[in-house]
């Protein structure tokens, strides 16, 4: 019954959509399945154990439990979003964007459900496959163009994770199977030099659909020209599922004894994300572009945290969960901007972002949605209390206490570099006075716009700051699945 | 026997797509291709599975993919690759040092179950790697999606290995998320040609920083 709501409801719908003509019904019916998933998905966290297995293809543990929260949470504010949103953009037909976002839902709830490395691979395949419509929402050059480098460039990188997952039934040929459940409890037999293959070409892979530098050339020009909310789900729940692709992966190294082999990968892909993303967030003009690099930037913490071990696992879990949160608030605030600028422009000079007025004052004029965006920088750039601020302290405790004191110089550095690009051109945006040939436009906030905001900024003060306990057992339970 | 035949006409067919220019022949080419490849699964494991597998291979791959490619490029003038990345000479060439590269890496990897082929890993690996070469030496963006079905094709190669293995479901489930994924480049490619007048990439040049 759970499953059926869970995947069979939101695919189901997304195909009803398909025929429904009316913008009010589709709303509603968007509402409705995301209301019915959140709730379905509520009830899980209440069960202990967490470990529930539907059959030999499905089941659920802490680690899934938590993705899927945040995908569910996410898509619940974002149906509400659309509300006011898609009032703004009546002229487009949004048929096809709201059957693919439904059927994503489905796609990425099978990601964090799936319990067999090929039944994984399919799902995240038809989660890229399914995203790419929804970026060319506006229809212009420079969505398809976006939409093609996202397109190629995730495809190649999940072919990778194919041939990847068929290295490691290679690998696994005393066991023929590569279920995760017998792949963990035979690691031991697992033939080393097919099985290395397989992870460096899962961790390519996977890292792709992540947003990893070097593989992260999409990002930018995805999140640049996607609609608002389908950044949202993107960067928050996306690559939260990329994320738990790359801990399962993680989780089998660890029970084939593996870490020394796996860490200096993920550190150096952490280290590199990290160094990318401070180099273009700096002096960066175009907003959506900018918040992009701080997606690479937040993966490549992730998987320094994966890479560090030990404590660091706990809080790179808890640094996916707050991340996902409040990437989908600043990309949402990021919506309504857009929809009264008609600009994503932050900067004086020309650059990719020309056209359009320049995004100042934003608190005078849109008193709203720029309490919120400071609100959102103030999460995203880790100032206390928030959770990310907890997160990232404790990657660089793990740090220290390694004595790995190359890694806390070079983490140190680029997280205060980045904080500097970041609030500069945040700073003006909320606070920089007006163009003054800027033609006064009235400006206006729909409340449906307004309340995902508040939600989130709820939902961010309970998985950050006042965390519930059955949050804590959670993120116990899933870093325990690496021994954290 | 009739498998190493099939696995070289695979690779050769490979070749010739790399050093061809004109979009038809290519999609021809790429049919041909995985009609040979879909004949492999029956050559080396008899069976009910085999069959269904060829049978979704032939009518997704050799049938539904080239004629979505061809409906993709109807409205494109030019139809051939202009002035590609890399010559066709050297694409040859680069091609050549792949297959070289590809043996290489294979001898070094041991099977840990019975060897079905000799050729079986090599000729992946160099399938694999000419679809990469031709994605990324090539702006045509239909000439990019056939690198891609190229690379997935040596990928199928590989799954040979595992063919007992792998559930009948899972194998069908990546067919189709492969043809779907196809589906929407085909359509995101006609985009494109509404948009720029040409299939290129070229003029995909817009968003950088």
């Amino acid at each position: 019954m759970e499953l059926i709501v869970l995947l069979g409801l939101p695919f189901f719908m997304g195909m009803v959509v398909f025929f429904v003509n009316q913008d009010r019904f589709k709303k509603i019916l968007f509402l409705s399945t995301t209301s019915l998933h959140l709730l379905t998905t509520m009830s899980f966290w209440q069960r202990k154990p967490h470990d529930v297995q539907f059959n030999a293809f499905l089941g659920f543990d802490a680690l899934s439990l938590l993705i899927l929260g945040l995908v569910s949470i996410l898509f619940f504010a974002v149906s509400i979003y659309l509300i006011g949103f898609l009032k703004e953009e009546e002229h487009r037909s949004n048929r096809i964007f709201i059957a693919c976002l439904l059927c994503l839902l489905s796609a990425m709830t099978l990601v964090t459900l799936s319990r067999h490395m090929g039944l994984l691979w399919i799902a995240i395949e038809t989660a890229t496959l399914l995203s790419a419509p929804s970026i060319n929402f506006y229809r212009n050059p420079r969505s398809i163009e976006a939409t093609w480098k996202y397109l190629l460039i995730s495809s190649i990188g999940v072919a990778l994770a194919l041939l990847g997952t068929l290295f490691l039934g290679v690998s696994a040929t005393t066991i023929k199977t590569v279920f995760l459940e017998n792949i963990l409890n035979n690691a031991a037999s697992l033939s080393p030099s097919w099985l290395k293959l397989s992870i460096i070409f899962l961790i390519v892979g996977y890292g792709t659909k992540m947003g990893l530098a070097p593989m992260h050339t999409w990002k930018p020009d995805a999140y640049g020209e996607a609609p608002a909310p389908v950044g949202a789900i993107m960067s928050g729940a996306l690559t939260g599922c990329a994320f738990l692709a790359i801990f399962r992966v993680t989780q089998i190294c660890f029970h084939a004894h593996l870490e020394k082999f796996v860490s200096p990968i993920f550190i150096l892909l952490g280290l590199l994300s990290l160094g990318i993303a401070a180099i273009f967030i700096l002096g960066q003009k175009d907003f959506n572009r900018m918040l992009g690099y701080s997606s690479v930037e937040h993966m490549g913490i992730l998987v320094l945290g994966l890479g560090l071990g030990g404590g660091a696992i706990w809080a790179s879990l808890f640094h996916a969960v707050n991340n996902a949160f409040a990437k989908g608030l600043i990309f949402l605030v990021a919506g309504n901007l857009y929809q009264n600028f008609r600009s994503k422009k932050v900067s004086a000079e020309g650059g990719p972002a020309a056209g359009g007025e320049i995004i100042r004052g934003v608190i005078h004029q849109l008193p709203a949605t720029g309490l919120f965006l400071i609100l959102g920088f103030i999460v995203i750039a880790g100032f206390p209390p928030f959770g990310i601020f907890y997160s990232e302290l404790l990657i660089l405790k793990e740090a220290i206490l390694t004595q790995r004191y190359m890694i806390v110089f070079l983490y140190f550095l680029f997280l205060s570099v980045i904080f500097w690009g970041f609030s500069e051109v945040i700073l003006g945006m909320a606070f920089g006075k007006p163009a003054d040939n800027a033609p006064p436009k009235i400006k206006k906030e729909n409340i449906f716009t307004i309340i995902p905001l508040a939600i989130l900024t709820f939902v961010l003060l309970f998985s950050g700051v006042f965390v519930p306990q059955f949050l804590y057992d959670l993120i116990n339970e899933a870093s325990a699945l690496l021994g954290g | 026997m009739w498998l190493e035949l099939a696995l070289i006409l695979i690779v050769f067919l490979g070749v010739i797509i790399l050093g061809n220019n004109r979009l038809g022949t290519i999609i021809q080419i790429f049919a041909l291709q995985s009609f040979v490849l879909s004949t492999t699964p029956l050559l080396i494991y008899p069976g009910l599975h085999a069959v269904a597998i060829m049978i979704v291979t032939i009518i997704l791959k050799v049938i539904l993919m080239p004629s979505l490619l061809f409906w993709a490029m109807r409205h494109v003038s030019i139809r051939w690759e202009v002035q590609p990345l890399i010559g066709y000479g050297k694409t040859l060439i680069l091609g050549g040092f792949l297959m070289s590269v590809a043996f290489l890496i294979s001898s070094k990897l041991e099977l840990p179950a019975k060897e079905i082929s000799n050729l079986l890993i090599p000729s992946a690996f160099s399938v694999v790697m000419m679809g990469f070469l031709l994605l990324v030496s090539r702006f045509k963006a239909i000439t990019q999606v056939i690198g891609y079905l190229v690379m997935e094709n040596g990928i199928f190669l590989f799954a040979l290995l595992l063919l007992e293995k792998t559930p009948l479901l899972v194998e069908m489930g990546i067919l189709l998320d492969i043809f779907v994924g196809v589906l929407v480049m085909g359509i995101v490619v006609n985009h494109i040609n509404r948009e720029f007048g040409s299939g290129s990439t070229i003029n995909l040049t817009n968003l950088k920083d």
